[in-house]
């Protein structure tokens, strides 16, 4: 009886384990998701093309030193997606009465930061966007997640973002093509929610400041409707309501452009509502699953389209931390351009 | 050695000679590049289109369900992106003598072609009769146009699918007990087509329960009447399961809420028409068609894509354009949207 129940118990067992990878991997990742041109076993993506050479090359741009901020303020407050949320907590217990340590006096304070990781100015990374449980180089996520992380494509495995940054100003190409249409609420000039951004539109930005967009590049759009942003949390309900943005033509273009990542001063990067109303999200979908490049949301750009307008260059040396979170999707960045 | 006068003219043989092996190229060339090189010509050409929506006013909404008319612009501002279109907007205040003077400014402005979204036929035919001495093509929305393609509703098969969802449904999980259904909603609005809805959902929920016996509840457009109308029926059915054929989702959402004050979620399968975004919402909405909202009764809801009628009729509007062949009636593709479909049929897109 005792060793019939064990043979029950074995086989039971036995077509569990068989069973779990084909639970887990319910796709041909193959057939959705090309893969990686860096090889099999990539999970960088497109810093791999950070070379030593396009760091030296992008250290050109650096002709004064001057620092422009690129990122906005992380604050409980700024516009999320969704049902995202940010909380801090302070802990400044040791300023109590009698707190303090030693003869010396010493306090200290620290912080409990809550949130998701795709909040304020941030990074997707390569595991944040798939098709079904296909994500970058075919890699079929269901059988590399657990509970509390990735055990693949995390931020881990990217490599270096120290390459040149390009602005394209978009509120100066549709102004200049007389087809710019506001909208009253920014305090700048902004791009209506909506717009398409096309492949001519970034042509036409590039050409303004007689850029051609190198291998290894990282493209920053100013749009304008980061000015919302700055706002919060007065217009966060609009800031989230759209967006305008590249459409599929344009992401498609810039992929075929090699770069690492595209930027925006919006939450999404990419137009908002989309261009087919059945699709979600394309863009994030073309760039990051895809061709693996990232991109980066909620940048700053007025300062750097500014400085661009005033100097008439475009170009700077991009400068932005990603820290080795393990098995993480994406997270908050600071960026800065200098030139 | 060449003349002064450079290199000296072929003879007329020869002149007509490379005139036909240039314009042979030329067609040559046009074929093998395809529709894109005939897409490219027809991009550089746009075109200047009027719609002139049936009412824009704030609340009022249309064909018997949740959708407003700024909604249906709303889908034509974001559908025309994609053609090279100018849109001209009219809002015919659901009234003939604006949409007549709306067809005539737009006869003035020469528009290329004009979409006419009217209830009212016999104003639909003067301005059809006017679009057409001026020479302008005219597209219809639900209401025909003479000699207009026509882009319809189709309020039978709408409520055909709701019923036969519930019939199924009550078919496969109460299979022997006793079960009724119910109508409810606006039942009687002709100008809504409601009739035809109600027709619809009675034979498709006599498709898997032949022996159904099907009440009406008449709220006249009032959802806050189905509480106390549904209240009485389920009074008089105690330990009956009811199929609720809802004529709009503010209907259905109601029906659900009447339900659960009786005490009787477990006995009720609800399906509405529209799936306006009171249903699906945004990404923080309360929305109850959603995958994560499991369990509930409200089943689902039959989409009528009223917020899609930009990207559904600027296609047609630009075939005609193209002087492409037009079908002289499309109709809505209306489908059940559930909690297994609402994702991929309305994606959530924004933030709030």
């Amino acid at each position: 009886m005792r060793q019939k129940s064990l043979i029950v118990v074995t086989v039971m067992l036995a077509a569990l384990i068989w069973s779990a990878p084909a639970a887990l991997a319910q796709s041909d990742c193959t057939k959705i998701v090309p893969p990686s041109p860096w090889g099999p076993n990539d999970q960088t993506g497109a810093t791999n093309r950070v070379t030593p050479a396009v760091t030296k090359a992008a250290a050109a741009e650096i002709k004064d030193g001057k620092v422009v901020v690129m990122s906005y303020p992380l604050a409980d407050g700024i516009p999320l997606f969704g049902t995202r949320f940010t909380k801090t907590i302070l802990t400044a217990t040791s300023l109590a009465p009698g707190a303090a340590f030693g003869e010396n006096q010493l306090t200290y304070m620290e912080d409990t930061w809550l949130s998701q990781s795709h909040v304020g100015t941030h990074l997707d990374g390569m595991g944040h966007i798939g098709r079904k449980d296909c994500y970058f180089n075919q890699i079929a996520m269901g059988k590399f997640i657990n509970q509390n992380n990735m055990t693949k494509l995390g931020l881990e495995h990217l490599k270096s973002f120290a390459t040149r940054g390009v602005l394209i100003d978009m509120v100066k190409v549709y102004q200049a093509a007389g087809k710019f249409k506001g909208n009253a609420a920014c305090k700048k000039p902004c791009l209506e929610k909506g717009t398409v951004i096309t492949k001519a539109d970034l042509e036409a930005g590039l050409k303004m400041y007689n850029v051609t967009l190198r291998e290894g590049d990282i493209v920053i759009m100013h749009t304008g409707w980061g000015n919302l942003f700055e706002q919060y949390p007065a217009q966060n309900a609009l800031y989230n309501s759209g967006e305008p943005g590249i459409g599929k033509e344009a992401a498609n273009w810039l992929v075929s452009q090699k770069i690492v990542a595209v930027g925006s001063d919006s939450w999404a990067v990419e137009v908002i509502p989309g261009e087919d109303p059945k699709e979600a999200f394309i863009v994030h979908n073309i760039l990051i699953t895809d061709a693996g490049i990232h991109i980066i949301e909620n940048v700053r750009t007025d300062l750097m389209a500014a400085e661009a307008d005033q100097t008439k260059r475009a170009t700077f040396f991009f400068s932005m931390t990603v820290p080795k979170a393990v098995g993480l999707t994406g997270n908050f960045v600071a960026i800065e351009g200098i030139r | 050695m060449e003349s002064a006068a450079g290199t000296p003219a072929p003879p007329a043989g020869r002149r007509w000679f490379f005139a036909w092996i240039g314009l042979a190229g030329l067609l040559l060339g046009t074929c093998l590049a395809g529709p894109h090189a005939l897409v490219a010509v027809e991009q550089e050409r746009r075109y200047m289109v009027a719609f002139a929506n049936l009412t824009e006013e704030p609340g009022a909404t249309l064909e018997g369900t949740g959708f407003t008319g700024r909604e249906v612009r709303e889908s034509f501002v974001l559908a025309v992106r994609r053609y090279p279109i100018d849109l001209v907007f009219y809002d015919n205040h659901r009234d003939s003598r604006t949409a007549l003077a709306n067809a005539e400014d737009a006869v003035q402005r020469k528009v290329d072609l004009y979409i006419q979204y009217l209830d009212d036929p016999a104003t639909n035919v003067k301005i059809g009769q006017s679009l057409r001495a001026a020479g302008i093509r005219s597209l219809a929305i639900n209401t025909p146009v003479p000699g207009a393609p026509l882009y319809t509703l189709d309020n039978r098969a709408a409520g055909r699918i709701a019923g036969e969802a519930l019939s199924e449904y009550g078919a496969k999980n109460w299979r022997g007990l006793p079960t009724i259904g119910v109508i409810v909603g606006n039942l009687r609005a002709q100008e809504h087509r409601i009739p035809d809805r109600v027709q619809g959902a009675s034979e498709g929920l006599k498709r898997h329960l032949p022996a159904l016996k099907i009440t009406p509840l008449e709220t006249q457009g009032n959802p806050a009447l189905v509480g106390p109308l549904l209240a009485k029926v389920l009074a008089t059915q105690p330990a009956t399961k009811v199929l609720i054929a809802a004529m709009d989702d503010a209907s259905a959402l109601a029906a659900k809420s009447a339900l659960e004050s009786a005490g009787r979620l477990a006995d009720g399968a609800v399906v509405g028409q529209g799936v306006d975004r009171s249903v699906h919402g945004g990404m923080n909405d309360r929305k109850e068609i959603d995958p994560s909202n499991r369990g509930s009764i409200v089943i689902g809801s039959v989409a009528f894509y009223l917020d899609r009628y930009g990207y559904e009729i600027l296609p047609i509007a630009m075939r005609m354009l193209r002087s492409e062949t037009v079908a002289p009636r499309t109709v809505t593709p209306h489908r059940l949207i559930t909690a297994a479909n609402v994702f991929i049929e309305y994606p959530p897109y924004d933030m709030n």
